[in-house]
């Protein structure tokens, strides 16, 4: 019996659907199942077998007490560089979109054309340069050296000014202002506690942005103890039998790390963004506007 | 208690060749309340705003209690306003709404409390100011936003057509509310609006303004009675002053073939053209071959009283087509493709300068 033209049209757009999704999300699941095996099991076992919480908890363990807790270390500076810059990002960013969307004043077209150009402009090209400037006033091999530059977020400004520009009606402002208020306390007490999503959103990306940040820090710090998750995630990957077996011949003192481990190390690098993810997701969906003017 | 004086004011937007608001002398009294009318994009919101402080003045001054205030910014105004969509702040409650001014002026909290109190009765919204802005109808914002200006006793009401956001029912009871509470608190105000009948019901004095100029400033009645020019005599009344576009002859205006009899003379030569205005109640039923012979085309009913309107019979020119509105007696309405004669009432015809629109000399 023949398919119904309709329907068999349908079945194709199904099965690439589900190609596509079986693409992107095999990777996923593989990571999140690769703690739970040995090194042996992750090549004889399907890839979708689950191995057991035993060998999870001691993956976990091997992992986070590696060379003297390195991993904690570089979770606890990866924190201090991310959450440091991306406090310095609100900071600038949130009044300065308020700045170019709400306010007028001489240049403000040509910096909001600046902001977008800088935006653009990939953050490795500005590398070296930060490089030789953090050396130059002494900063280099300090938290400063990361976290200003994190702090540095046009995409947030950018934000920013969508957000005031679009959802803020210009009336409210007015009537703060005819209230008494004068512009510092218009932004404190009116635009601020509005802009409670935007904040969210901003902060998010830029923590996102600095946390992943591989070439930076790679570049700004020198020691094993300055170093972010994702510096330390590379020296793993090189401390790998499996990647290079050359360094770890049989019967050597050093703990040898395995591809479970490795997993292991990438879910927790990758906790908590998700962590926080799940938060600012929260703090998104407001309807704090409802209601401001009769539309 | 105040009074506020606009001495040649003028605002000119930034790309814009034409004065939104052109030299604007005005004065509106102490405990007035002024009304603003005009059509969209007539200056009357861009002259409130300038008052407010959100809108540069570029020439003249404004003054209040005969101190240049220009300089000044809003906060410094002591001006309280009401905006069109009301601008209440959506993060916060209605006290917070209405004590904001006065904790930014550094009241003490418990007379925040007291005097919020005490406005929220007035306007008889004291159940609602633990909600927020998003919880309340059209009508308790409108009140709210009243509430904000008047629990800071400011020198000087401004509203900006406050009650546009309501309907048609609300809207009247909510003007009488207003014009009511007004004289009550006897705060200087000004207020915009674009509805005519709101400025007539509403007004000490009402300024008609067309195209950044003021027209005219007085009394309703005023107003109504002596238009200075065709702009001023079309826009107020309801409905509008026919105004017919004719040629003077001996004893009277020509139109086409109709001669309309002038008992008191026409103030221009004859030949010229003038512009004939006349309201809807100073036309009646004529007997047959008495009157200005008219060919009815709508009767609109309205129990109280019925407005025909009509076009000149005989007449098929387009110059000439002009409708006529007539107010009559709603149980001898005539019917529709009736024709009927009306009678002009002696002295109410008004003349206007056919091309200026101004008023020529007195009513005839």
């Amino acid at each position: 019996m023949a398919i119904p033209r309709r329907y068999f049209f349908r079945l194709v757009v199904l099965a690439i659907l589900l190609v596509f999704t079986a693409f992107f999300f095999v990777p996923i699941v593989w990571l999140f199942l690769a703690p739970t095996k040995t090194d042996g099991q992750l090549l004889t076992h399907s890839p979708f077998a689950f191995g057991s919480f035993g060998t999870v908890a001691h993956t976990f363990h091997k992992i986070v007490t590696y060379n003297g807790h390195s991993l904690l270390i570089w979770l606890k500076n990866s924190a201090i560089y991310s959450f440091g810059g991306t406090a310095l990002a609100i900071l600038a960013a949130i009044p300065a979109g308020y700045g170019l969307a709400l306010t007028q004043f001489i240049g403000r077209r040509a910096l909001l054309a600046i902001t977008l150009v800088v935006m653009i402009m990939p953050a490795t090209a500005l590398v070296l340069p930060l490089f030789l400037e953090m050396d130059k006033i002494g900063l280099y091999g300090t938290i400063w050296a990361l976290i200003l530059p994190f702090g540095f977020f046009p995409f947030g400004v950018y934000l920013a000014y969508i957000y005031f520009s679009s959802t803020i009606p210009k009336d409210l402002l007015a009537a703060a202002r005819i209230d008494g208020a004068g512009e510092w306390r218009v932004f404190r007490y009116i635009a601020l506690p509005l802009a409670r999503p935007i904040v969210a959103l901003v902060g998010f990306f830029a923590l996102v942005a600095s946390w992943n940040n591989f070439f930076l820090p790679f570049v700004m710090t020198y020691d094993n103890s300055k170093y972010p998750l994702q510096i330390g995630l590379q020296q793993l990957i090189g401390s790998t039998a499996s990647f290079n077996p050359a360094n770890y011949s049989a019967g050597s003192s050093v703990v040898v790390l395995h591809r479970p481990d490795l997993a292991m190390a990438v879910i927790i690098a990758i906790a908590p963004v998700l962590i926080v993810f799940l938060f600012a997701q929260r703090a998104l969906v407001s309807g704090m506007l409802a209601g401001a003017t009769k539309e | 208690m105040a009074t506020v004086t606009f001495k040649g004011a003028t605002r000119i937007y930034p790309k814009s060749d034409r004065p939104a608001v052109d030299r604007l002398d005005l004065e509106v009294r102490d405990g007035e309340l002024l009304v603003l009318v005009g059509p969209s994009g007539c200056g009357k919101t861009t002259t409130l705003r300038m008052l407010a402080g959100l809108e540069h003045v570029d020439e003249g001054a404004i003054l209040i209690d005969g101190k240049d205030i220009v300089n000044l910014p809003p906060r410094d105004r002591d001006i309280a306003m009401v905006f069109q969509n009301y601008a209440l702040y959506p993060h916060m409650n209605v006290a917070e709404n209405m004590g904001f001014a006065l904790r930014m002026a550094g009241v003490p909290k418990s007379e925040i409390a007291e005097r919020v109190r005490a406005a929220a009765k007035i306007l008889d919204i004291v159940d609602f100011l633990e909600r927020k802005p998003r919880q309340l109808s059209g009508g308790q914002r409108q009140r709210v936003a009243m509430g904000r200006a008047i629990v800071r006793e400011p020198r000087v009401f401004l509203m900006d057509e406050p009650l546009s956001n309501l309907d048609a029912k609300l809207r009247v009871a909510t003007r009488a509310e207003i014009a009511g509470l007004q004289r009550e608190l006897g705060v200087t105000t000004l207020y915009v609006t674009h509805d005519q009948v709101e400025a007539m019901t509403m007004g000490d004095r009402v300024a008609v303004m067309k195209d950044g100029l003021l027209q005219q400033c007085h009394t309703p009645r005023a107003l109504y009675a002596d238009p200075v020019n065709a702009f001023v005599a079309g826009f107020i009344g309801s409905p509008a002053m026919n105004l017919l576009q004719g040629t003077v002859e001996a004893g009277g205006v020509r139109f086409a073939s109709t001669v309309i009899p002038v008992a008191g003379g026409v103030p221009k030569a004859v030949g010229e053209a003038v512009t004939v205005g006349l309201r809807p109640e100073s036309l009646s039923l004529a007997p047959a071959g008495d009157g200005i012979p008219v060919i009815v085309t709508i009767v609109e009913e309205l129990g109280a009283e019925a407005f025909v309107h009509a076009q000149l019979a005989n007449e098929t020119a387009d110059a000439v087509k002009a409708n006529i509105i007539a107010r009559v007696e709603p149980l001898a309405a005539p019917d529709k493709g009736d024709l009927i004669h009306l009678h002009v009432k002696e002295g109410s015809m008004l003349f206007f300068d056919a091309q200026s629109g101004d008023r020529i000399a007195s009513r005839s």
